[in-house]
């Protein structure tokens, strides 16, 4: 059996609201609010990046355990804001970590997938026995143009995974992965900003490849979603997941405790692992949780997991961490993301 | 653009000092700074003392708007210790955060 | 023994019309004159810099002094961060010591002017160690820790500090070649913006240009001749690390101490035999820890000396300091700081310090630091 042994998260202090970004454009805050179903988002310092938060969330990681940093045989960093476009970002989060020598370091890219599917990977090489222990970490520092309607989402945050076959916290029941050739949400090299397709990131993207992923998973596991305590869903806003959640016969109650986006935003390759680390803060032995992400370009992996007894020594909790917050103002805000 | 080589041999041990916790011996903070660090001020600068006895310098960042003083806890964290320049390598290093009891 | 026998000092400020060896060449022109010599009496030049080879990537000055003097003699440079000009004399002294040259001219110069602040604040903080400057540590910043410390240490006030600059301003004002020469209050400096907390501009010494120079001799003709020689009665330089965290206190400069221990035993003078002195104010703090540490001040007490202004000209019924207006007025062209000290010092043991005269002075001493003391040099000339 093959799964997580042990999780980390990472959430800068600063937050704008989207109140104070809105009125900079012209624009009331209720409005936004209301369409997106999102209150405010993470800001990652001036002095942050992808790498220093990948760190944080790894060290949360590895904290109380005791395993041999040797037998991790592969360290996956998963971002859309890898501090380098040539230089992996796995090999300095490694060396950080005091992991050097015989392992994969391996940076990955697509969209808000690029960990998920370095999970799948990973589990690959951990069934196969090629190696013991793999750490996925997803990390980003999203930019957003100012005055796009992704200007009140793009967040910072990371998650880290350590995935392993052995006193595991969360099995791995099945996993299944959708991937088609859809640009809804793309950014050329040497562009600072990404761009997308407006209303074609919906029905023919999100919704398309989600439903795909999930709807096989569902059948191949024979699992019903009434049996699923907790759902989770990438979370570019905060109506998106909940919509997707009843396509696939999920209810609210279901995917409530994973809606982190309200607060926190979308931090890409984190938003969907931020909302799992929110559900395992409240689950319970034998628990199943389904979960799915989304990366435009476009595709979706699916991961049915069990939660084991383990989970009350390896909970890690979200709530209380993200009390400590600190507001900033939009040049501050900008100041931070290296636009001015 | 700061030497690749420079950054790797310094980068190589900033592992062994991350994560430590220490006190301020004293402090300082700058308003007027050199070019690379320009954006960053005014920022605090700590000489910290760990609880190995070893001595560090860093910046002390994260912070809400509480009052510095010197003997108060700290603890090493990793930041990028300058703002990178275009096109060179960037340097990570170590920086403290104020330890709170959570 | 080995006499100064002449002192020239260029103008300190903003000096937009001369380069660094137009400097050199003024200051080498006028004290051949002030010395009564020519200059092919000069067996041997020191010059003292810091700057020019990261600002305006000039090195090899000796080479440079050979051409503008068109003598070929051996020429010196020595770089020692601040302490620069000091070092350059006290290898001088030793050189004429050792019977290698009879008559030495030692030139100290910077400029500073033609580069941006930023570049110049980069330059400086080569003065330090690598760590402080990747932590973002400004030379400010770290004279700010140790002043940080002693305030700590000792419930100092930043108004304390200020007393400093308001003194040494006034004796600026007193010294036609002062960089500065207007007088401040104590709550011009508390309203100055701060550098590094909680040092602010006014407790800062200015970035300038200039350039001084002295000549020293063993040659008993010459020093016969000479309308007024001093001797120089002892001079040692001591180093210590670079690296302010490395070192014991944080409120104090070691080298300082043992530096003054030395020249005190050497010269078997007293404390209170010194009633003249230039102390490197490149800070305001800095003057009050010299002061400790040379032991003019008990320890702890440089609060309560500063605002008593007990050693400001006019006031001070014993030892008066910096009454060329210390770094903080006069300037501080780096590495001619080190000659203007002594040349201070030379002109009130002659009796021409003008305005600032101070009376029946008989022994003096200069104190030149490098960085946040990894380097000190401090003489005593007397007669």
């Amino acid at each position: 059996m093959t799964g997580i042994v042990s999780y980390g998260f990472y959430i800068p202090k600063y937050r704008i609201k989207i109140g104070d970004i809105a009125k900079v454009w012209g624009k009331e805050e209720k409005n936004i609010s209301r369409s997106l179903l999102v209150k405010e988002k993470t800001v990652a310092g001036i002095d942050e990046d992808s790498l220093t938060m990948a760190y944080e969330s790894s060290k949360m990681a590895f904290e109380g355990l005791n395993i041999d940093k040797k037998k991790i045989g592969a360290v996956y960093v998963g971002s859309e804001s890898h501090p380098y476009a040539v230089n992996p970002t796995a090999t300095i989060l490694a060396e950080m970590l005091g992991i050097r020598g015989h392992y994969l370091a391996s940076d990955t890219e697509f969209a808000c997938k690029a960990a998920t599917g370095a999970m799948i990977s990973g589990l690959g090489m951990i069934k196969s026995k090629l190696t013991s222990y793999v750490l996925v970490s997803a990390s980003d520092k999203a930019q957003s143009m100012p005055h796009d309607v992704l200007e009140y989402t793009a967040s910072s945050a990371s998650v880290s995974l350590l995935m392993g076959s052995q006193d595991l916290v969360l099995k791995v029941l099945d996993y299944s992965t959708y991937s088609t050739d859809t640009p809804d949400f793309w950014r050329r090299d040497g562009i600072r900003y990404p761009s997308h397709g407006g209303r074609f990131t919906g029905l023919p993207a999100y919704f398309y490849h989600i439903f795909n992923s999930s709807s096989d998973l569902l059948k191949k596991t024979k699992i019903k979603p009434h049996q699923i305590a907790h759902a989770v869903f990438h979370m570019p806003n905060g109506k998106f997941p909940i919509q997707i959640a009843y396509k696939l016969g999920f209810d609210f109650d279901q995917v409530k405790q994973s809606l982190v986006v309200e607060n926190l935003g979308n931090s890409y390759t984190a938003s969907a692992l931020l909302g799992l680390v929110s559900v395992l803060e409240v689950a319970q032995k034998n628990d199943l949780i389904f979960f799915a992400s989304f990366g435009s370009g476009a595709g979706s992996d699916a991961f049915i997991f069990q939660v084991t007894d383990n989970i009350d020594k390896r909970r890690m909790s979200l709530s209380k961490k993200i009390k400590n917050k600190k507001y900033i103002d939009y040049p501050t805000y900008l100041k931070f993301m290296d636009t001015i | 653009m700061i030497s690749p080589v420079k950054i790797w041999r310094r980068q190589r041990h900033i592992k062994d000092q991350l994560g430590k916790t220490g006190k301020i011996l004293t402090w300082t903070k700058i308003y007027i700074a050199a070019k690379e660090f320009k954006k960053n001020a005014p920022y605090y600068v700590v000489m910290v003392e760990l609880d190995s006895g070893r001595r560090l310098y860093g910046q002390l960042v994260d912070l809400m708007d509480e009052k510095i003083s010197i003997g108060m806890k700290v603890e090493s964290i990793l930041r990028k210790v300058r703002q990178p320049s275009q096109d060179g390598v960037i340097a990570y290093g170590i920086k403290f955060k104020l330890l709170k009891d959570e | 023994m080995v006499s100064i026998i002449g002192y020239y000092t260029t103008q300190f400020g903003e000096l937009w019309e001369k380069s660094l060896f137009s400097l050199v060449g003024e200051a080498i022109d006028n004290v051949l004159i002030e010395s009564g010599l020519e200059k092919k009496q000069i067996d041997a030049v020191f010059f003292g810099n810091m700057l020019s080879g990261i600002l305006e990537n000039n090195l090899h000055a000796s080479a440079k002094i050979a051409e503008i003097l068109k003598l070929n003699i051996p020429i010196f440079r020595v770089e020692a961060a601040c302490a620069s000009g000091g070092s350059a004399f006290n290898l001088a002294v030793n050189y004429v010591k050792s019977q290698a040259a009879e008559t030495v001219l030692v030139v100290g110069a910077e400029k500073m002017t033609d580069f941006s602040p930023e570049q110049v604040v980069g330059g400086l903080s080569a003065a330090s160690s690598g760590e402080e400057q990747e932590s973002g540590l400004t030379f400010p910043g770290i004279y700010a820790l140790m002043a940080q410390s002693y305030l700590n240490k000792n419930k100092t006030k930043e108004e304390d500090l200020a007393c400093i600059s308001v003194k040494n301003h006034f004796h600026g004002s007193l010294n036609d070649k002062a960089h500065f020469r207007r007088q401040i209050s104590v709550s011009d400096v508390l309203n100055s913006a701060y550098v590094a907390y909680p040092l602010k501009v006014l407790d800062s010494s200015p970035i300038s240009d200039g350039a001084s120079s002295v000549i020293i001799t063993s040659n008993k003709k010459i020093i016969k001749k000479a309308k007024k020689p001093v001797m120089v009665l002892a001079s040692e330089v001591v180093n210590d690390t670079i690296s302010l965290k490395k070192r014991k206190n944080l409120d104090s400069i070691e080298a300082t101490i043992i530096a003054a221990d030395k020249v005190f035993k050497k010269t078997g003078l007293k404390r209170k035999d010194i009633t003249v002195a230039e102390l490197h104010d490149c800070f305001s703090i800095a003057e009050i820890i010299a002061m400790e540490d040379i032991g003019f001040w008990k320890k702890g007490e440089g609060a309560s000396g500063a605002r008593a202004y007990s050693t400001m000209f006019g006031r001070s019924d014993n030892l008066v300091v910096n009454t060329s207006g210390g770094l903080k007025s006069a300037g501080h062209p780096v590495g001619a700081t080190g000659i203007k000290q002594l040349g201070e010092i030379y002109l009130q043991l002659t009796g021409r310090a003008e305005k600032r005269q101070v009376k029946g002075a008989k022994y003096g001493l200069a104190h030149n630091v490098g960085g946040s003391g990894g380097t000190v040099v401090i003489t005593i000339l007397g007669n």
